[in-house]
């Protein structure tokens, strides 16, 4: 008991204590630079890529809308979990939040997305619909009718003999229309997400 | 002639000491308490349901959701068993950064759990100390990630961002301050005599009621079994890490383990930044087709996942094994029967550091 009498007085007699007790001052509240907030617009023009919708984890957190002339991405702010990931998303560095910007540039850094067409055989009935609703394919024909034929190599899919064949993979730009439009449920889009760096240069570390 | 009654005392499930809501039914003789029966479900969140179908890039967040306290884990274990599943080589550097980031996360649940123990047994000065020091690790955190509590530093094939030199240098100094008052904090709890009298020789887990009980983490290591999931990774293998045990089996081991492993966490958070290898922090790599079963080293304990992914490296099956629910059972069925009184059991319950939304998802 005694000891524990010493050992208090001891613990509250030292001059680091006594000074924080008489001085102590609350630090006033300011935001760190580090800190990953909200993603804020930094005024260079959105491309309409859309890459900052598809890699937010939090449903209905950023949307790209008409403004003007051009798009922008608006942020909702009760969704938003601050993850980040749409800054690091977009190729044209639209948005910013913390030090992520910079950080990227700096290390170079950024995430790669790449997109995959699955068809379920058993679900699909070729009934052409994704092939008529997906933009991409609008563009690069024109002319393809209601029941997703087309004549054109430049498609990404269309309806041969019944069954829907994709050609061109590569040129999908993950927007999910195409699964919207799907009755069945048969078409999914894959967004497949990757982490990339440049190579580091020497003496930056 | 005195006349002993049995008693049925209900703990919870609000109850000032505990954090989370949990109920202990607590039957008791006197003060003595004969025998006790947890239970649990106030929580549950229906997590890996949500998980299903779902690619990493979502996963990863709501696994750090799984539990607040040691969100980095779930993180890493989470990315860990992906990069497994699709053979994603990590770089050495941002393998060395996530040892970083789970030893700060490590050290801030640690304090975090000492701080609600001291709180249990009314120390409340202590308690604070460290929840004071504990501020300052999620700083750390966060000034190494930009977050405090749900970093999402750790992606397939690397980490978000690298430590700048500057930075690494300020979190030297920083652990080494930590450390020193680590150290005087350790050291009141440790030498406390109204400390002591509540805690050595209160909640004793024998060893072979620990390995009865599949007890994991600091629970177990308290009671002495050397087992630590980390001696299987790769990252403090190279490090040379090995577990450290308390042979008391009492509250006090529990409590002094934990202190322990902060002690530790900050070594190998100096060694990490001192043996710092160069190169890139991200290898790239695609998540794959597979099935695993993967485990890593949480706070509290050994935490698996058991994941099935498909062909684009989304996820079809996903299951989560969290250390906490070995721990509560045997806190309920080996600890807390025997107590003199009945304000010893919510201590011996809080000295298990139970994490009740790890274990109800």
């Amino acid at each position: 008991m005694a000891s524990s009498v010493f050992w208090y007085l001891r613990e509250f007699l030292r001059a680091a204590w006594i000074k924080k007790f008489l001085f102590a001052k609350t630090a006033p509240l300011t935001t760190p630079s580090h800190f990953r907030g909200f993603p804020e617009p930094t005024g260079k023009t959105c491309q309409h890529a859309l890459f900052c919708m598809m890699a937010c984890p939090a449903p209905g957190a950023i949307e790209v809308v008409h403004a003007g002339d051009g798009w922008i991405p608006r942020i909702h702010k009760g969704h938003c979990i601050r993850c980040g990931l749409c800054v690091e998303a977009c190729p044209n560095g639209v948005l910013k939040s913390g030090r992520i910007q910079e950080t990227m540039q700096r290390e170079g850094t950024s995430l790669l997305f790449s997109f995959r067409i699955a068809i379920d055989k058993e679900l699909c009935t070729g009934c052409g619909n994704c092939c008529t609703a997906c933009p991409v394919n609008k563009q690069a024909d024109a002319q393809m009718g209601a029941g997703g034929h087309s004549s054109n190599d430049d498609v990404i899919m269309r309806v041969q003999e019944g069954d829907i064949v994709v050609i061109h993979e590569d040129k999908c730009t993950g927007c999910k229309t195409c699964e919207v439009s799907c009755p069945n449920g048969a078409i999914r889009i894959a967004r497949i997400l990757e982490g990339y760096q440049q190579p580091v240069q020497e003496g930056s570390q | 002639m005195k006349r002993i009654v049995d008693v049925n005392i209900p703990l919870g499930p609000i109850h000032p000491c505990f954090k989370e809501p949990i109920r202990l039914k607590c039957e008791a003789k006197g003060e003595r308490v004969t025998g006790a029966e947890v239970e649990l479900g106030y929580m549950k969140k229906g997590i890996e349901r949500i998980m299903k179908g779902r690619p990493w890039q979502e996963v990863m967040f709501l696994a750090e959701r799984v539990c607040g306290i040691c969100s980095v884990i779930h993180n890493m274990v989470f990315i860990e068993a992906m990069e497994q599943i699709s053979d994603i080589a990590v770089p050495p550097r941002a393998a060395y950064l996530r040892v970083i980031a789970n030893e700060l996360d490590r050290m801030q649940s640690h304090m975090l759990a000492n701080f609600s123990y001291c709180y249990t047994i009314e120390h409340e000065t202590l308690g604070m100390y460290l929840l004071d020091l504990r501020e300052q690790v999620m700083d750390e955190l966060e000034r190494l990630t930009g977050a405090r509590v749900t970093c999402a530093y750790i992606i397939p094939g690397g980490v978000r961002c690298d430590i700048p030199k500057k930075e690494a240098g300020d979190l030297q100094v920083s652990l080494d301050r930590m450390e020193a008052d680590l150290r005087r904090y350790a050291g009141m709890f440790e030498d406390g005599p109204m400390i002591a009298l509540r805690s050595r020789g209160v909640g004793i887990l024998t060893q072979e009621a620990a390995q009865r009980a599949h007890v994991v983490g600091p629970t177990a290591r308290g009671s002495g079994i050397a087992y630590d999931c980390r001696q299987n990774h790769p990252t403090y293998q190279k490090l040379g890490f090995v577990p450290i045990t308390r042979p008391d089996c009492d509250n006090f081991a529990r409590v002094m383990i934990r202190f322990d492993e902060v002690f530790q966490s900050i070594d190998l958070i100096r060694k990490c930044l001192h043996e710092l290898p160069k190169g890139v922090i991200r290898g790239g790599g695609v998540c794959k087709a597979g099935e695993i079963r993967y485990s890593g080293e949480a706070p509290r304990g050994e935490l698996t996942y058991f994941i099935k992914s498909d062909e684009f490296g989304r996820i079809v099956e996903i299951q989560i094994q969290t250390p906490s629910i070995m721990n509560i059972e045997a806190c309920c069925h080996e600890m807390i029967i025997g107590s003199d009184s009945i304000a010893d059991v919510t201590a011996t319950f809080i000295s298990a550091d139970p994490c009740v939304a790890c274990t109800e998802r």
